[in-house]
């Protein structure tokens, strides 16, 4: 034994990069991350163009290492072991208390963000309707008493009051709203969204500005429609040890059509028909988008309440799940997503009989949003 | 290419390995030099010229040399060494300082008025480790002068050490005469590739698990931070970890390089000695990135007289030593300013402190050589000049925002187990633990820490790309 051992050595090390690099020559490529909701890299073509500009070698690296046999193991095992040596976040998201994952919040670009506000003004001006602007805080403020202490965590509230002061809409600020509430299921604990409790919240938080009475928690039934949803959060963290999320919902969706509005590649307007609550999402991992269906351009929610006014609201995904709630208010309910809309919203106002108008985001989508410019057409 | 990425270990080197060995030995060296080649050119493939014209120039230098001193001619090889030292200094220049000179000097008139495209600036990317083996081959021509090595007569041999991959873009700096004969004969024996599969893990562990980690903490953390944040013991405890950063990764690549060289059959010498328990600056710079320092004392220091010419001259050579030492860490300067830094200190050390410290107790002089280095590495990290002046008064306690923070207790908390690993690995106890087990133990642990460090590895680098696409919905 004593003579072959360095033998021994070096084969073990050969035996284990060749096994590492059979089992990769073996398992099919995957062309979709579900887990980290990305498309992988795939095998680049080889040209001698792309091998003389060295495009191919870094194609070629980042293909080798997307593709890597057991990838999610790895990434998985990488997060165990940072836990394990004593760090409290992984990617940018912080470990916190009670089963959390909150994402750290960075100090925002504030010139962007005065642009921003900007845009949001130049609007009020242009509208023809009454503008109510709204940010929503996040986990990271609402909860930040959950991150560990001491935690590098930018203070959503200094945003907020930027917003009360430099805006000449009529501003609600929800901080009190959530937080009053901070000891609830108002958001998800691996989701960067609000719950649907949380959302009532938010409801509630606006029904002022709005001019409608909110109905009281009570008087919904609560149906939870999945026990398994692992959201965003839980995703870019790498983290496996987290239960997953209950999502729950409130808002009956008897006599509501939504139309979503968009076009087909040679540009001609179509219509589709979509769900206040499209269940099928909930076989699939991005099941937050049961509400409305998820992203789209423009879509109009019908209520057959035609007594009621008409409402535009532009929109962040954190609208989705507050939709329902408003339901009963509205006759109408035009959401408009900015990164697909390029129109004028103003005018769509007009065009359409719009009665108000709320713009409302989360306060880190608002920070970072380079769409906002197309507001103030 | 990188040592520390999926593609070299599970793709690369498998290859390397396998053409290599399955290769008879007349052919091991073409083998390399082709697998080298393509390691250069992995990269930015035009850049493989460089390694042509390298090649065939010095090559033709040296059979140069080597005929004029069988002449007798010594001033034909002076003029052929001379030659060669220009055109590898030349190509260093050229790709590493022209920017930074034309940029520093570009207020004169005289540049500005030249003819130049861009404003005389280069707009190529530094070719990847012309620091290391320019100064490689600048070693061939004066060795063969000298007398300490024979003249390659194969240009096929020749070119595989130019290019040699293991030690190409990181070092160590290795000079022909340690590698011309190895170059030409190696033994490839197990005893050696096994013990190279030990450094090279070791190494790879440095790089990856200790270097990659605390690198966060000073760049994502404490770099990133505006100074007016800092606090004096944020400040500390940023560039400390910039201090095992900087080790673990340049020596875990230096071990990379030598246990891929043993797997090759070559012997490199070691590059670093557990430089942080120095206790003294002179100590420190013996055993830190030892292949920079003997290059620069070999063909540098002693051409210009050593120590044997008078006082002034020595004062003189040695801060020219340093500043050279200095600025070939990178064209700007901060790296000049710490080169002149280490030359003053060590100055010092020569004409009186040396003596000074040898009177005080042990500790004091552990203390006195890290308060240095860790100092010296904050002049090292920050090339900005206004971020570099806020940062070194945070540590001494002017600016910044108190003692301490909540951030600098949070940062201290989840890195303080991989400090402590980082302090332990800079000494020799493991090492010592490690001899002092019996051989039995030793042959049953040994597997299986190589297969966990290879693991682990592993899973850091497989994350490398983990990038999950968030905001797809908002």
């Amino acid at each position: 034994m004593k003579k072959h051992y360095p033998l021994f050595l070096s084969l073990l090390f050969c035996a284990f990069l060749g096994s590492m690099a059979a089992a990769n020559a073996l398992t099919p490529d995957r062309a979709f991350s579900e887990l980290e909701n990305r498309a992988l890299a795939q095998r680049p073509a080889l040209s001698w163009k792309a091998v003389g500009s060295g495009e191919f070698m870094k194609d070629y690296e980042r293909y080798i290492t997307d593709q890597f046999a057991g990838r999610d193991g790895w990434t998985a095992a990488k997060a165990y072991l940072e836990r394990a040596a004593g760090k409290r976040e992984n990617n940018g998201v912080y470990f916190c208390d009670g089963s959390t994952l909150i994402t750290r919040f960075e100090e925002p670009d504030q010139k962007r963000l005065t642009n921003n506000f900007n845009y949001v003004n130049q609007f009020v001006e242009k509208s023809p309707v009454p503008v109510t602007f709204a940010l929503i805080p996040t986990q990271a403020s609402i909860w930040a008493e959950r991150l560990p202490e001491g935690a590098p965590n930018y203070d959503q509230r200094l945003v907020l009051s930027q917003a009360a002061q430099s805006s000449t809409a009529r501003f609600v600020d929800l901080y009190d709203a959530l937080y009053d509430h901070k000891d609830e299921a108002i958001f998800y604990r691996t989701d960067h969204h609000w719950t649907s409790l949380g959302a009532y919240y938010g409801y509630v938080g606006l029904s002022g500005a709005l001019g409608y009475e909110p109905a009281p928690l009570e008087q919904y039934t609560k149906t939870t429609v999945s026990t398994e949803f692992y959201g965003t959060v839980f995703s870019s963290s790498g983290v496996r040890w987290v239960e997953p999320d209950e999502m729950d919902i409130y808002v009956p969706e008897e006599g509501i059509t939504v139309t979503s509005h968009t076009y087909d590649n040679k540009g001609n307007p179509v219509e589709e028909p979509r769900e206040l609550y499209d269940r099928s999402y909930l076989e699939k991992k991005d099941k937050y988008s049961m509400f409305l269906g998820g992203q789209q351009p423009l879509g109009v929610v019908k209520t057959g309440n035609s007594d009621k006014p008409k409402l535009l609201l532009i929109r962040d995904s954190y609208s989705d799940s507050l939709v329902p709630f408003l339901t009963p208010h509205f006759s109408e309910i035009h959401l408009i997503d900015l990164r697909y809309y390029k129109l004028s919203p103003s005018q769509y106002i007009s065009d359409n009989g719009i009665d108000q108008a709320l713009v409302l985001y989360s306060v880190p989508n608002f920070v970072s949003d380079s769409n906002l410019l197309w507001i103030s057409r | 290419m990188v040592f520390s990425s999926v593609f070299f270990l599970f793709t690369y080197l498998p290859i390397v390995l396998l053409a290599y060995y399955l290769a008879p030995l007349r052919w091991r060296n073409l083998v390399l030099l082709v697998l080298n080649l393509v390691f250069y050119g992995w990269g930015e493939p035009v850049y493989i010229v460089i390694m042509f014209a390298s090649t065939a120039i010095d090559y033709t230098h040296g059979l140069l040399v080597d005929k004029c001193k069988k002449k007798g001619n010594d001033r034909g090889a002076r003029g052929a060494v001379c030659s060669s030292v220009v055109f590898n200094l030349a190509l260093l220049f050229f790709f590493k300082y022209w920017n930074f000179i034309a940029g520093s000097l570009g207020v004169l008139p005289i540049i500005q008025a030249l003819p130049l495209p861009g404003g005389g600036s280069i707009p190529f990317t530094l070719p990847i480790g012309i620091s290391f083996y320019t100064f490689q081959t600048m070693s061939y021509t004066i060795d063969v002068y000298r007398g300490d090595a024979r003249a390659q007569k194969s240009i096929l041999n020749f070119g595989t050490f130019v290019t040699l991959f293991p030690q190409l873009i990181a070092g160590p700096i290795i000079k022909y005469k340690d590698l011309g004969e190895q170059i030409d004969r190696r033994d490839h024996t197990a005893e050696r590739f096994a013990a190279g599969v030990q450094v090279f893990v070791v190494g790879m562990a440095k790089k990856v698990l200790l270097a990659n980690n605390l690198g966060m903490l000073w760049d994502d953390a404490y770099k990133a931070l505006p100074t007016a944040e800092l606090t004096t013991l944020g400040a500390w405890l940023g560039i400390l970890a910039f201090s095992f950063q900087l080790y673990f990764d340049f020596s875990g690549y230096s071990d990379m390089a030598v246990g891929l060289g043993r797997m090759l059959g070559f012997e490199f010498a070691k590059n670093f000695d557990y430089p942080y328990i120095s206790r003294s600056l002179t100590e420190f710079w013996r055993r830190w990135h030892i292949s920079l320092g003997s290059w620069f004392r070999e063909y540098l220091y002693i051409p210009l007289g050593g120590n044997r010419v008078s006082r002034p001259r020595l004062l003189l050579n040695l801060l020219l030593v340093w500043a050279a030492t200095g600025i070939w860490h990178g064209a700007s300067w901060n790296f000049l300013l710490w080169g002149l830094y280490y030359g003053v200190l060590l100055v010092a050390e020569k004409f009186f402190l040396g003596a000074l410290l040898e009177r005080c107790p042990r500790w004091l002089r552990h203390l006195y050589a890290l308060f240095f280095i860790v100092v010296g590495w904050a002049l090292f990290a920050i090339e900005d000049f206004s971020h570099l002046g806020p940062y070194l008064a945070a540590m001494f306690g002017f600016g910044g925002k108190g003692l301490t923070d909540g951030m600098f207790f949070y940062y201290l908390r989840s890195y303080f187990p991989m400090l402590a690993v980082a302090a332990v690995a800079s000494t020799p106890l493991a090492k010592q633990l490690w001899d002092r087990l019996g051989e039995k133990p030793r042959m049953v642990l040994l597997p299986l820490l190589l297969l966990t460090g290879l693991l682990v590895c592993t899973c850091y680098l497989v994350d490398a790309t983990y990038n999950p696409f968030l905001y797809f919905r908002f």
